[in-house]
Formats: C-alpha cells, sequence, structure tokens
C-alpha cells in the first residue's frame, strides 16, 4: 500500500495522515476508462466549460500505472469485465474507483445478458453518480465529495480497503 | 483472422461508372421494384417475389442464394455494388398466439404454428450507381442453421455474417474466419435468439474477487 | 513506439488464433517489461502488438491487433464487442415508444440519428405521415447534431494526434449546440425527443432565435478550425496519403458516409432517398478523389457547412401547427407543458379525463402502459448518419413490441476498412486511420 505499511502500528498519525489525505486529494489523476455515453460527458467535463483542471485533475493518465482514480464511465460487458478488473490490478495504490452512470452502478436500463449489473461485481466503487449521462456538473460533484472522502480517511481505513 | 482483404477480380469495377456530379443519384435511372422483381424471377424461377410496405423482398432458397447474389452484383441493369445489411430473424417452432392486443390500434392476433423453427437471413443489395434496393431473404432450419457464405461476392459480409453466427448461430459455409465477434469467445448460446432469455444470466464476478467461470479460466492462463 | 504500456501483457491475445500453422511456430508470448528479450528472440523484426482495448487513442473500447514487420503495419485486426450492451434483443421486450429510449444510447454522439431512423422505421410500418412542423424541427435537430457528432470526431481526432487546441475548440462549441438540444429535449445527450408520430413536445418558443443564433456562432468559428489546421504543415504531414482507399474497396468492404465520399462517390442518402422533407432544401454533397485522411478531414468540414445551410433553409420553413400526428391511437393524448409552478400538468385535460369521458381515461391508461400496435412486416429503413448508412431492420408481428430490430451501424462496417487502410502504414499513423474512420464503439458493439 505504501506510505502506510511502513508505519509502526498503535501510533497516532492523525496530523500525518491529514496532510498526506490533503495531498492526495488535491492531484487524484484519474485513468481514462470511457466506455459509453457517460464517457463523452466524462470528455466533456475535462472540456473548457466544465473544466475539471480546477480540481487539479486535468491529467487523465492512460497508464493505469500512474493513475490513482478510475472513472468507469458507461456499461460494463461481460466480454470487458475481466479487463476492467485487469486494469484495476494495474493501478498503484492507493486507489478510488467512481462509477460514473446507472450502466456503470447498476447496469441501468439495460437488464439483460450483455451487462455486468453493476461494475461493483467486478471491482469495489468508492463513488457512484447516478445519472444516464449525469451531467458535467454531477461528475464534479460526485468527485469532490470523493475528495472529501479521502481527505477523512485514516490509514486504518485505507489499509483495510486495499 | 477478422481481417478483410478485398478480393481483386470478384467485383465488377464500378469506380468507373460512377458520376462525378454532386447530385448523389448516377445518370442511370433506378429501377423499379417490379422491374427487379421481374428481372430477377425470370432468370431464377424458383424466387418468390413479395412487395410491402413499398420494399421488395425476394424469398431465395438457400441452394440459390450464392448465384442470385452474384447475378444481382454482375448484372449490368441491377447492378448492385454495396451489400447494405445483413440480418438474422429467428422465428421458432410450435404454437405461438399472441392475443389481440387490448390496445388502442387493433391490429389481428398473432396465432402461428411452425413444424420447423427457422432463422431467417435478410440481405439488403443496394445499387449506388442506380440508386435502388432490394431485400433478399433465405431461411434456414433453426435447429442446425447454415447457409452459404457471400463473403466471396461480397467482402463487407465478413463482420455481418459473423454477427449472425454469434447472435443466431447460422453456419456460413466458406466464411474466412467464422468466430463470435460481439459476445465473449467463450459464451455459450446464442443471444438474439427468441428461446435465449434476456437476461438471467448469472454474473460471473461477485464480491470484488475475479473468479473466473471453469470454461473461462484457461483463457486467463493464456493472457497472463 | 506508440504502444500503450498495458499492452505489453497482452501482447499476443489468446482470443485471436493464429492465423496458419506457420504463425503458430513464430508466436512469441511476451510478459510486462522483457523488451528486451522480444528484441532477441524475434529475429525477421516480425511482431504482434496488442493496441487497446483500454487505449487513449483507440475511440473508446476498441482492439486493435497489429502486425507489425519493424514499424511497418502488415495486418490489423480489429476485435470488437467489448461494449456490446444487447439493445437489439432488449427493444423486443419493450413497447415502440419505449424502443426510442434504447436506440438513442447506440451511437451516442450522434442520438438524434438513431431516434429518428428507429422513428421513421415505426411510422413506415404504421403507414403514418408526421405533420410537418415535426419534420422541419427533426431536420433542424438532424444536422445540428451532424454537427455536434463531426465536432467530437474533430476535438478527439485532435487529440490523437496531440493537439489539444483542437480538443477544446471542439468541445466548445458542442457545448453550444447540447444547450441548444438540452432547451428542446431537457437532456445533453440520449434524448428520446424523436417518436414515432413526431415529437415528444413543441420546441421552445425561443428555438428559432437560438438556432439562428447557433448557426451564425458556429459559421463563425469554422473559421478558426480552418485557419487553424486547412494549412497547417504539421496537420498535413499526418493526414496527407494516410489510410488511403479508393472508392471501388469502399463499396466492396461496405463503406459510406463521408469515407466513401472523400474517396469520390457523392452519395448520400439525404439526396439519393429523401426522408424527412430532404428534398425540399438546397445543399451539395461534398466528394474529393484523394480518399485519404486529409481529403475525409476536409469533406467533414465541408459538411458542417453545408448542415449550416440546410439548418437556415430550414428555419425559414419552420411552419406552425402541431408536432405530433392527430391520431388517437398513436399520440399520446394531452399535449402537456411545464407550468410555471414548474409542473408539467394540463389542468384542463386532467379535469376531462378524470371527470368528464371515462373512455379517454381508458385510452390514456392504455396508450401509457401497453402502447399502441404496429401491423406486421418488415421494413428497412436507413438515414446518413455523420458515420454514414445507420439502417433499421424492423420486424413486426402485429403486436405492441417490436420483434426484432437489427442495426445497420455504419460504424460497424466502416472498421473493416481498417486493415485496408492502415496496411503499409507505420504504427503512428494506425491511431489517424482509425480515427479517420470515426467508429462510435456504442454504434459498432450496439
Ligand atoms: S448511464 Fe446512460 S449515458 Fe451512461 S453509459 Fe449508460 S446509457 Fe450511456
Amino acid at each position: 500500500m505504501g506510505l502506510e505499511e511502513k508505519l509502526p502500528s498503535g501510533i497516532l498519525l492523525t496530523n500525518v495522515e491529514r496532510i498526506v489525505n490533503y495531498t492526495r486529494a488535491n492531484s487524484l489523476w484519474p485513468a481514462t476508462f470511457g466506455l459509453a455515453c457517460c464517457a463523452i460527458e466524462m470528455m466533456a467535463s475535462g472540456g473548457p466549460r466544465h473544466d475539471m483542471a480546477r480540481f487539479g485533475m486535468e491529467v487523465f493518465r492512460a497508464s493505469p500505472r500512474q493513475a490513482d482514480l478510475m472513472i468507469v464511465a458507461g456499461r460494463v460487458s461481460n466480454k470487458m469485465a475481466p479487463v476492467l478488473r485487469r486494469i484495476y490490478d494495474q493501478m498503484s495504490d492507493p486507489k478510488w474507483v467512481l462509477s460514473m452512470g446507472v450502466c456503470a452502478t447498476s447496469g441501468g436500463m439495460f437488464n439483460n445478458y450483455a451487462l455486468v449489473q453493476g461494475v461493483d461485481h467486478v471491482v469495489p466503487v468508492d463513488m457512484y453518480v447516478p445519472g444516464c449521462p449525469p451531467r458535467p456538473e454531477m461528475l464534479l460533484d460526485g468527485i469532490l465529495k470523493l475528495h472529501e472522502k479521502i481527505k477523512h480517511e485514516t490509514f486504518a481505513e485505507q489499509g483495510a480497503r486495499a | 483472422m477478422s481481417h478483410v482483404t478485398p478480393v481483386p477480380g470478384t467485383s465488377p469495377s464500378v469506380g468507373a461508372q460512377l458520376p462525378t456530379t454532386t447530385t448523389g443519384v448516377a445518370g442511370r435511372s433506378a429501377l423499379s421494384l417490379d422491374d427487379i422483381a421481374q428481372r430477377i424471377t425470370v432468370r431464377f424461377p424458383a424466387v418468390r417475389a413479395e412487395q410491402a410496405f413499398g420494399e421488395l423482398t425476394l424469398h431465395v432458397e438457400p441452394d440459390d442464394l450464392l448465384e442470385v447474389v452474384t447475378f444481382c452484383r454482375d448484372d449490368d441493369e441491377l447492378s448492385c455494388e454495396l451489400l447494405s445489411d445483413l440480418s438474422g430473424v429467428h422465428w421458432p417452432a410450435g404454437e405461438h398466439t399472441i392475443a389481440r392486443q387490448t390496445s388502442t390500434t387493433g391490429w389481428p392476433d398473432y396465432r402461428v404454428s411452425r413444424e420447423q423453427g427457422v432463422v431467417e437471413v435478410l440481405y439488403i443489395l443496394r445499387s449506388v450507381s442506380r440508386n435502388h434496393h432490394f431485400r433478399i431473404s433465405a431461411g434456414t432450419v433453426d435447429t442446425s442453421p447454415r447457409l452459404p457464405s457471400v463473403t466471396g461476392v461480397y467482402p463487407t459480409a465478413n463482420f455481418h455474417e459473423r454477427e449472425v453466427y454469434d447472435f443466431f448461430g447460422v453456419e456460413f459455409d466458406g466464411h474466412p474466419d467464422l468466430t463470435r465477434i460481439l459476445m465473449p469467445d467463450d459464451w455459450v448460446g446464442h443471444p438474439h435468439r427468441k428461446d435465449y432469455p434476456l437476461g438471467g444470466i448469472d454474473i460471473p464476478y461477485k464480491n470484488d474477487k475475479f473468479i473466473p467461470p471453469p470454461h473461462e479460466r484457461d483463457l486467463r492462463e493464456v493472457i497472463d | 513506439m506508440a504502444i500503450d504500456p498495458t499492452a505489453a501483457h497482452t501482447a499476443t491475445p489468446a482470443a485471436t488464433p493464429p492465423a496458419t500453422a506457420a504463425d503458430l511456430d513464430d508466436d512469441i508470448y511476451v510478459e510486462g517489461a522483457d523488451w528486451e528479450s522480444v528484441v532477441d528472440a524475434v529475429s525477421d523484426d516480425h511482431i504482434t502488438v496488442n493496441m487497446g482495448p483500454q487505449h487513449p487513442s483507440t475511440h473508446g473500447v476498441l482492439r486493435l491487433v497489429l502486425d507489425l514487420d519493424g514499424e511497418t503495419v502488415t495486418r490489423l485486426t480489429p476485435i470488437v464487442g467489448y461494449l456490446h450492451t444487447g439493445i437489439e434483443k432488449n427493444t423486443e421486450v419493450r413497447t415502440w415508444v419505449q424502443g426510442t429510449t434504447f436506440v438513442t444510447r447506440m451511437d451516442y454522439l450522434s442520438p438524434f440519428f438513431n431516434e429518428a431512423a428507429f422513428c421513421l422505421a415505426t411510422e413506415k410500418l404504421l403507414g403514418i405521415e408526421v405533420p410537418e412542423r415535426a419534420e422541419v424541427v427533426r431536420v433542424i435537430l438532424l444536422e445540428f447534431n451532424r454537427i455536434a457528432s463531426h465536432l467530437v470526431w474533430l476535438a478527439t481526432g485532435g487529440m490523437e494526434l496531440g493537439s489539444t487546441t483542437v480538443m477544446e475548440f471542439g468541445f466548445r462549441e458542442r457545448e453550444h449546440v447540447l444547450d441548444l438540444f438540452e432547451a428542446q429535449s431537457g437532456l445533453r445527450m440520449n434524448h428520446a425527443y424523436i417518436r414515432p408520430g413526431g415529437l415528444a413536445q413543441d420546441v421552445t418558443d425561443d428555438f428559432l432565435e437560438r438556432s439562428a443564433a447557433l448557426v451564425d456562432l458556429l459559421t463563425e468559428r469554422m473559421r478558426d478550425y480552418e485557419d487553424l489546421l486547412v494549412e497547417n504543415p504539421i496537420w498535413h504531414a499526418r493526414l496527407k496519403n494516410v489510410g488511403h482507399i479508393d472508392a471501388d474497396t469502399c463499396l466492396r468492404l461496405g463503406v459510406t458516409g463521408p469515407v466513401l465520399r472523400a474517396a469520390g462517390v457523392p452519395w448520400d442518402l439525404r439526396k439519393a432517398q429523401p426522408y424527412s422533407g430532404y428534398e425540399r432544401y438546397e445543399f451539395e454533397v461534398p466528394t474529393r478523389t484523394e480518399g485519404d485522411s486529409f481529403a475525409r478531414f476536409l469533406i467533414r468540414l465541408e459538411e458542417m457547412r453545408q448542415s449550416m445551410h440546410i439548418i437556415r433553409q430550414a428555419l425559414e420553413l419552420l411552419p406552425g401547427g402541431p408536432v405530433m400526428v392527430d391520431d388517437k391511437r398513436i399520440a399520446w393524448p394531452s399535449q402537456q407543458s411545464l407550468g410555471a409552478d414548474g409542473i408539467g400538468n394540463d389542468p384542463d385535460y386532467i379535469r376531462h379525463i378524470m371527470g368528464e369521458s371515462m373512455e379517454a381515461l381508458i385510452n390514456h391508461f392504455k396508450l401509457v402502459t401497453q402502447g399502441f400496435t404496429v401491423p406486421p412486416g418488415q421494413v428497412y429503413v436507413p438515414v446518413e448518419s455523420p458515420r454514414g448508412e445507420l439502417g433499421y431492420a424492423v420486424t413486426s408481428i402485429g403486436t405492441n413490441k417490436p420483434y426484432r430490430v437489427h442495426v445497420r451501424a455504419p460504424s460497424f462496417v466502416n472498421l473493416q476498412a481498417a486493415d485496408v487502410m492502415a496496411r503499409g502504414q507505420g504504427v503512428a499513423d494506425v491511431v489517424v486511420v482509425v480515427a479517420s474512420l470515426d467508429p462510435v464503439m456504442g454504434d459498432v458493439d450496439r
């Protein structure tokens, strides 16, 4: 997991936690995982009007090794699920997953043979953004809430998640 | 492999006949549906022509399919350069009744009984130079569906036929690489057949642990 | 080499069996981070590289398997299906009106085209004509959608070539188009606004002014793209003579749309088989003869300009009147509009069905819960989408649900040409080839 493992257990680390989480939350690099319509809205959030750069996350990383947030934007098919899991495994810890849109969250309107009915069957999800597609504002809202969540996570919780 | 290599010399050169104007249609006029039907039925008496909704459908026996399609492509009058679409429809065997819908527009009951299920494959042939199109329909029993592949005539049929194989299980004889295209390679069943349920497939991934089902395991091993 | 670092793990895809037995002997399986050993092992520089399905420049989840001879592509195999959603099957269990909600999510860059084609097919089966106002509004929205789609193509294509400015330009203007869509349909994408029989509701009062202002804005901004790109030496170097394909090959491979027109064939369904009253508008079908990526770029620019031309004419033409067929068996009975209280009720209508007419209530109830039935038959309705011929082959058996909906997706068919176009080109050109085909994976995989 990184820093946390090097620390002896039982030591109170509130301030260290806060500063580490602060840096983590404010430079969250997403891995592009655009799958369908939602991906276009995700790209629009990076575009000039909504401008994700305001929150320190304009760098969409192509390589999962360099990313710590996976935005699953769109419908995950049974054919894609192993690939998705694989990319998730390749991301380095600590990592977070944001499920964007109802398709990624629950299969949405496509309750059928082709889709995984919710990406949380494949990877653990930290934040769900509803909508079909969620507006860029909603995505940004979800991301900001995730920032809050990261800022208040303790090392112990993060360790348990990994 | 799924790649397509256009086979040189298998289709007449259409480039030469194509217009250079921007009006979109060739100078040569389109044939009327009656003319098309006549031209084909004169040549192939076994073909049954049918018109509905302003569209022409030619019902062709599977054995004649290749010949008819090649004729449509090579014939100067028909000159169908483009295979626009190729799709399947499954008509399962047995009694099927859907009672008159208690809905606002009342069309009659749907009541059929078939001894044999049929997978109907529909080809839309289009002439770009003459601007007409029509449909060729070929049926095959759904228990062991099999049709000749038209990839030799229209290389574009490659993906289409793979799709119909994927969704309906139709084996196309002579296809260069008949594999699944949209579903995973190890998928069981042909999802767009009527006897395949819409959903209800167990999700093989549980509790964020990736446990591949047995039939998927060696695929994973090779990838790793 | 422009290879995704993650791709090294799956250098030889398990899913694609080697073509010949001879190939099999040559296969070398590659684990991560051992390129050195690959180079040592490969004597003749022949190598198979997997690109995608998760690769930044493959337009979504397209996977390409490249056979390389050094830097040169000797074969490109597209592998699709990673976004297969089963929409065609889903429409079979929903009513005809609900069908629009599904099909609009196929090609998510041009949702109106899917809706329009599906509705045209349904209307053909029903044998109804939509009111003129609905037709003109449809044309306006379709053409705006074509512009928006080409803008995204420009943006993503530019991004893939490393030009961030172009991407910002494309998305900037697209937002304006989406604003208009949102005002009319309530959604930025996936509108389900075009319905069998007309439109879901009438356009807003300021539709005319907004559209006219938007066309003016776009016309002005178009100049930016031209100034930036048409004479740009980098753009030329990347696009010219890359991904060449000629007209014969296009037709054999079923390629339609801008790619076919860039190869010199003036084939446009709006001209050839006019639908939705396209015969009323004056516009040109741009063609080029080069057949390379640059020609396709120019074609798309010109198409945007022609779309604006059509929109201007349509705005002048826009008649008054209803936007839904006057057939109580098909159209939803009440034309609801958003009231000042933010609730979309129609008090007079509610009084009518609740207090005065039991039959009207029953009719309303049936129409909303069960939908209408459609006469049995098969139709094939093509429209000219931004990517080519988008056809709906719809089969009805006379019930309130389609029996089978098959979509002839232009991206799916056009993708077959990627192999021909990429052969003999460098690895970096593969990105250009795919971008210039403009496949939308939602359209490919459906
Ligand atoms: S949630 Fe809606 S917009 Fe997002 S991928 Fe699914 S269908 Fe598309």
